[in-house]
């Protein structure tokens, strides 16, 4: 551990293979996706929503409805009998995207990425504002619903047919999917017998098979190993090569960079900086270093404890230090004794003969 | 790759040239970052109007907005495969996890029935006016059941893929519809059960014998009727619950009215005739419990199925009421969770 190390939140991964990556340059075409003052909030049915998610930055507020007086009687126990908070998750946000771009999202938890991408993926409806896409955007989450019941082909089937593909194409892509999450065998086994990194190599796999327009990754490269990590760039890659879009949202500041050109930073559900992907990349790594005292007591805890072992085994070391060196030294006092014995009784022979 | 901040890009033309990002300058909000607060939010340097003009430009289409009701069915129409396959997936998928496995879609029917034929057949009598009145609970029982799972079924199909509306992009009738489908394939084998029982129960003494007649071939019109009318209930119920989840939990009270309301296990309007209220509200009432939908298409696959029995005489007037409460449900559920599409998946 060094000192370094210990600056890292842990909202900012290095991932090592990461390192010295960077995504190809493509030729940006026409705009793909125009997003225009995209507010989305949503609604969580239940009481406690409010405080928990607060905590996090996110605005939220009470829906306020005029209530009559014996109404609001009636309520009173509304805090935990039909409460309704909205989350206003995503609050005005604008932005261009062209053909061939790879942009990546950053931001800290709950700034609004997700819900961002969802709306623009067209799957969550905004409250105000629109988004234009060309195409047909695919989103691929963490939890992008298969049916965990059922066989990894089958899903694969369910997928695709989902994503609008006919049953023959399906059949057609099924190798390759297979080859590109790499499952083997495991592909005739139902899904929940795989682990996290078989089933997010699996949704990658099939989302990306469709060759969408615009290809949208949520989190879902954090549990792939390096050689799955390779394929799904060459994938992205390949996706923009064909004019297409993608869109990134990771924790892993390392993955953004090895894949992306383009970086939005979203804050509190604002767009707070957009540009190229080093600047916006460099000020958001600043950004997350200068949170340091934010750390948690745990960690700190743990810290004090590693500097009194530290400590202790320096004090150790000190004292084993000076009980040699005192043992040298009554050694070689010992040593001067005996010498000097001997001198005396060389002495007393000497008197002794010349007596 | 500077991101282009000068305001003289603004325009369409010169935002097609322009890099990376049409957004004002965040180079300098980098350079000056206190790095302990983000920048600001971005003003973004075009307005509202241009950017809809961009877009259109370009002939990018709107997300989320409720597509045409021709071009909605069309594009259903299109995804009939992948209804078809997340039908027969769930209905596969819902008894995986049991020893017995896909043998429970016959077993649960039939378990459902012996309760019913014990307590209210044998027991409590209630049918004594029906000469057999194990076929008559057991068809009860058997085809109320697709009626009950639809509209539970149905009421969920949204409400509780929340997960799936969030990943995919497809017209969302496709879920009501393939629930009330995969409803359907596990009737099928029941069908065969319940004909067997049906059958079997003329040989006990005291019931009345059936036989198979060519009427019988009658019997998948009456459920495929039902299929029409259970596919607009699910629709109907999708909607509403999805945007009220409440609902969900009155459903099981409605539907156990529904179930004594439509004679399910004993003739309900006979036993409207003995209560002592006027003759008039006793039309009324009779009429109501007699032509509503459920208990009309109870009648039709009784009337298939027991002919001997002269409380179903063959009547065309049924057919007529089956086919048109298909169609109107239908229509009006398919409208209904229409109107709703651009709005699922939001909670």
């Amino acid at each position: 551990m060094t000192e370094a190390d210990e600056h890292m939140d842990f909202d900012l991964e290095i991932e090592p293979e990461d390192e010295g990556e960077e995504a190809l340059e493509t030729e940006l075409g026409d705009p793909c996706l125009v997003v225009d003052d995209l507010h989305v909030v949503y609604r969580v049915i239940g009481g406690r929503a409010k405080k928990e998610a607060e905590k996090q930055g996110a605005e939220i507020r009470e829906v306020k409805v005029k209530v009559p007086f014996y109404k609001r009687l009636l309520q009173a126990g509304r805090k935990h009998v039909g409460a309704v908070s909205e989350v206003h998750a995503v609050r005005g946000v604008s932005f261009t995207v062209r053909h061939g771009e790879s942009v990546g999202i950053v931001g800290i938890n709950g700034s609004g990425k997700s819900t961002m991408l969802r709306a623009i993926a067209g799957l969550m409806p905004p409250r105000s504002g629109s988004v234009h896409v060309s195409g047909e955007p695919s989103l691929l989450g963490v939890n992008a619903a298969l049916m965990p019941q059922l066989s990894g082909e089958r899903n694969i089937m369910i997928g695709g047919l989902a994503l609008g593909l006919t049953p023959k194409q399906v059949e057609e892509k099924f190798d390759e999917v297979v080859e590109f999450a790499g499952i083997g065998d495991f592909v005739y086994l139902p899904m929940k017998t795989y682990s996290s990194g078989m089933g997010a190599r699996l949704r990658f796999a099939i989302s990306s098979a469709a060759s969408p327009d615009i290809l949208m990754i949520d989190e879902a490269l954090a549990t792939g190993d390096a050689a799955f990590k390779e394929r799904s760039k060459a994938r992205i890659e390949e996706v923009r090569a064909k004019a297409g879009t993608v869109f990134l949202v990771s924790h892993s500041i390392s993955t953004i960079e090895a894949m992306c050109t383009r970086v939005l930073w979203m804050h509190q559900g604002k767009l707070v900086m957009d540009g190229p992907v080093h600047e916006v990349a460099d000020a958001y790594k600043k950004f997350i270093r200068a949170q340091k005292p934010g750390m948690g007591p745990a960690r700190r805890r743990a810290l004090q404890r590693k500097r009194a072992a530290e400590e202790a085994v320096r004090k150790k070391a000190e004292e084993a230090e000076q009980r040699l060196a005192e043992a040298e030294r009554k050694a070689q006092e010992a040593e001067r004794k005996a010498e000097e014995a001997e001198r005396r009784a060389q002495e007393a022979a000497a008197q002794g003969t010349a007596s | 790759m500077v991101s282009g901040s000068a305001p003289d890009q603004i325009g369409i033309s010169r935002t097609v040239s322009t890099p990376t990002t049409d957004a004002a300058a965040p180079a300098g909000a980098a350079a000056s970052g206190s790095a302990k607060t983000p920048p600001p939010p971005l003003v973004p340097s075009t307005t509202s109007a241009e950017r809809l003009a961009l877009a259109k430009k370009y002939g990018l289409r709107p997300l989320n907005v409720r597509p045409p009701l021709g071009e909605y069915i069309r594009d259903l129409v299109g995804r009939w495969a992948f209804i078809r396959v997340l039908a027969t997936s769930t209905a596969y998928a819902r008894n995986q996890n049991n020893y017995l496995g896909q043998l429970w879609a016959v077993l649960n029917p039939i378990l459902n029935a012996a309760v019913y034929v014990l307590i209210f057949g044998v027991l409590l009598k209630l049918s004594r006016d029906v000469d057999n009145s194990i076929a008559f609970i057991v068809i009860g029982v058997f085809m109320y059941r697709f009626v009950e799972a639809s509209v539970t079924g149905g009421a969920k199909s949204i409400s509780g893929k929340t997960q799936l509306l969030r990943s995919l992009h497809f017209p969302r009738a496709v879920l009501p519809i393939s629930t009330v489908l995969s409803l359907l394939t596990t009737l099928i084998p029941a069908i065969v059960v319940m004909c067997a029982i049906t059958l079997l129960s003329g040989f006990l003494p005291t019931y009345e014998m059936i036989h198979v007649t060519w009427w019988w071939l009658l019997l998948p019109a009456a459920v495929a009727l039902m299929w029409i009318f259970n596919t607009g209930l699910a629709f109907i119920m999708a909607r509403f619950v999805a945007s009220t989840p409440d609902i969900e939990n009155v459903l099981p009270f409605v539907m156990r009215v529904v179930m004594y309301a439509s004679g399910v296990i004993f003739p309900v309007v006979s036993y409207v005739e003995r209560l002592e209220i006027p003759e008039a509200s006793k039309a009324v009432v009779g009429g109501v419990l007699e032509y509503q939908p459920v208990a009309v298409y109870l009648y039709l696959v009784r009337s298939v199925l027991m002919q001997e029995e002269e409380m179903f005489p063959h009547s065309g007037l049924m057919w007529v009421l089956g086919a048109v409460w298909a169609v109107v449900f239908f229509v009006i559920g398919f409208v209904v969770f229409w109107r709703g599409e651009e709005r699922y998946g939001r909670d």
